[in-house]
């Protein structure tokens, strides 16, 4: 392999080294969340409420830049694709799941990782959000052994679209983009819609 | 990095009521300068997306955030009740040799990043503030009910599918993971059917 | 507090035109790997080893080179240094990396072969996942080229057309037979019956020096 990533994979660096690293990417993280206001729960809900669309737009277009990042990578021979982890699927305890967890997004304002970051820069509902999880996880994790069998049912490993779809890697590739750049100019549209007063907005802090 | 609009007196636009808050709360102000505006949310999105395919070619993994929960709950079990914790086949997934220590977890450091890189960017935008951000249609109170319920709601759904919006979003988002975008989609669907219940608490 | 964000129009656009960009050419390319992708029938191949018809003997090999078997392509798949110090006559120097790469002519025969016969084993492997039909290895790789080409040891009560046969061939690549009195020697192969002899694990670099001296 002439790239030789993803390094850890190919045992460039240890352990520690990692967990350094772990840290490093995280505040990179950190930093781009709140720069995107994605710390703000009152920004961020807008995104149900079609007012506000950045959650969408920021999420996606982190999605195609990675997506893009590793097809290309593999393709030039600097990474190797199938050491790449890729999140299994689990169909019915991950529609479930992703209900319950849209539910709860809906009404937190905050999903996991904003959440640290709206509670570092001071917000108490990102505190309260953290302590929520940390309750949903315990009561998952107590209620785990009855559910278990439903929560490793329709497991499908490391499926992926492409196989799924039956198409090319990069025509999936090609595909998500468009998709992307299409709901980008529809927020757009919904945005501009949302500023058009209907009724004379409050000034808010 | 102050570009904000002032009025023909040099008073800041759009930030009158902020102003009556900072009166109000002097004493527990933090910042020294009036909040800038966000970042574009494509630019902080690729901007996410080069620190995820980062972590990929360094790592082989993606970036997560519910599973760092997860090792602190187990950890916390462990410490209470050990034996069960260790009976317990979810828990024990987060913990190694019977004993768990959180900070030797990838996902807990990162989070720990995450903490330091959001700080980091409000205070040099300033928007540090202790508050709690809601609508002016519900009380404080009601809105950090409303953030522990919803917590809760997260915390089971992003165990029962095995990651949330970072893990399974950004990271199987990025790697075609079929279970990922099913699961963001229901994500979608289960936060648009519930956000009308909720209208009064964002206005 | 409800803070504006800020609009870049023009870091947006160029973004979205890298984007467009890359997506197409990947829809276009098709595939993130351009490493070809094998695949092998695993029972045919079972059958093939079992009948033994993956690998050819080093007398075989010698007579397909001093005969001029068309579209013969001998492939060493050792380093270069070794290479330079002794190969097969015709061989070329293909590491394993290139085994997996290169250009295939459908109409040539392959032999591999390595010091021991390991690598070539699994360079064979390859080409068979890359489709190729017409490859073969040298089971005992180099030892046994040595061993039963260039300095075979022949019983005295080998018959005199074997014996015959074997001293040409040695002969015609610059080797030395050698007859030799007690029951203690490895049956030399004939090459009608294609039988493999177990080569001496004998240092090659030892057997390279003594047929180097012997040159002139």
């Amino acid at each position: 392999m002439i790239g030789g990533a993803p390094f850890y994979e190919f045992g460039r660096f240890g352990e520690g080294t990692s967990l350094v690293i772990a840290v490093l990417l995280g505040i990179a993280f950190g930093w781009f969340l709140e720069q995107g206001g994605m710390g703000n729960a009152r920004k961020l809900s807008g995104q149900f409420y079609l007012t506000d669309l950045s959650v969408l737009k920021l999420m996606f277009s982190a999605i195609v830049t990675a997506m893009l990042g590793l097809f290309w990578l593999s393709w030039a021979g600097l990474l190797d694709l199938s050491r790449v982890y890729v999140p299994e699927t689990f169909i019915a305890p991950q529609v479930v799941g992703g209900l319950i967890f849209g539910a709860g997004f809906a009404t937190g304002g905050l999903c996991p990782g904003t959440s640290c970051v709206a509670a570092a820069t001071g917000r108490k509902d990102g505190l309260a959000l953290i302590a929520g999880m940390l309750a949903g996880v315990f009561v998952f994790g107590e209620a785990s052994p009855a559910i278990g069998q439903f929560a490793d049912s329709t497991g499908r490993g490391a499926w992926t679209l492409p196989q799924a779809f039956g198409l090319s890697y990069g025509t999936v590739v090609g595909g998500i983009v468009a998709v992307a750049l299409g709901a980008f100019a529809g927020a757009e549209w919904l945005e501009r819609r949302a500023e058009r007063p209907a009724r004379p907005m409050k000034v808010v802090a | 990095m102050s570009d904000v609009a002032t009025t023909a007196a040099g008073q800041p636009l759009g930030t009158a009521a902020s102003s009556r808050a900072e009166v109000t709360t002097t004493t527990r102000v933090q910042v020294r300068r009036e909040a800038a505006p966000y970042a574009s949310p494509y630019v902080a999105g690729v901007g996410i997306g080069v620190v995820l395919l980062l972590a990929f070619v360094l790592m082989g993994r993606g970036l997560g955030a519910s599973g760092a929960f997860s090792s602190v709950v187990a950890a916390a079990v462990s410490t209470a009740a050990p034996s069960h914790a260790a009976g317990n086949e979810f828990y024990s997934r987060y913990l190694s040799d019977g004993a768990a220590n959180p900070l030797r977890d990838w996902l807990v450091l990162e989070i720990i990043g995450v903490v330091i890189g959001g700080l980091a960017s409000a205070v040099l935008a300033g928007r540090v503030r202790w508050t709690t951000e809601r609508g002016a249609g519900i009380t404080d109170r009601r809105r950090l009910v409303n953030a522990f319920v919803g917590g809760t709601a997260m915390g089971v759904g992003a165990k029962l599918a095995r990651g949330c919006t970072s893990g399974l979003g950004l990271t199987g988002g990025a790697t075609l993971s079929v279970g990922s975008w099913l699961f963001v989609i229901a994500a979608f669907v289960g936060a648009y059917a519930t956000a009308p219940l909720l209208r009064r608490a964002w206005r | 507090m409800t803070v504006d964000a800020r609009r870049r129009p023009g870091i947006e656009r160029a973004l979205a035109i890298v984007a467009v960009v890359g997506g197409a050419l990947a829809v276009v390319a098709g595939s993130p790997t351009r490493a070809t992708r094998g695949s092998v029938d695993v029972t045919e191949l079972a059958r093939i080893v079992e009948h033994e018809e993956d690998h050819v003997t080093a007398v075989e090999l010698a007579t397909w080179i001093r005969d001029d078997k068309p579209r013969l392509r001998v492939l060493d798949i050792r380093a270069d240094s070794e290479f330079a110090d002794f190969h097969i006559p015709g061989a070329t120097r293909v590491p394993l990396a290139e085994i997996a790469r290169m250009p295939l002519d459908s109409a040539a025969t392959y032999v591999l072969y390595s010091e021991g016969g390991t690598h070539a084993a699994q360079g064979w492997f390859l080409l068979r996942a890359r489709g190729v039909k017409n490859v073969f290895f040298l089971r005992g790789g180099l030892y046994e080229w040595l061993e039963q080409v260039m300095n075979p040891r022949v019983a005295s009560t080998t018959p005199q057309a074997q014996r015959d046969s074997v001293r040409a061939l040695t002969l015609w690549f610059g080797g030395k037979m050698t007859v030799v009195d007690s029951a203690s020697t490895t049956t030399v192969p004939s090459v009608l019956d294609g039988a493999l002899s177990t080569p001496h694990k004998s240092d090659t670099r030892e057997s390279i020096k003594k047929i180097r001296r012997r040159a002139c």
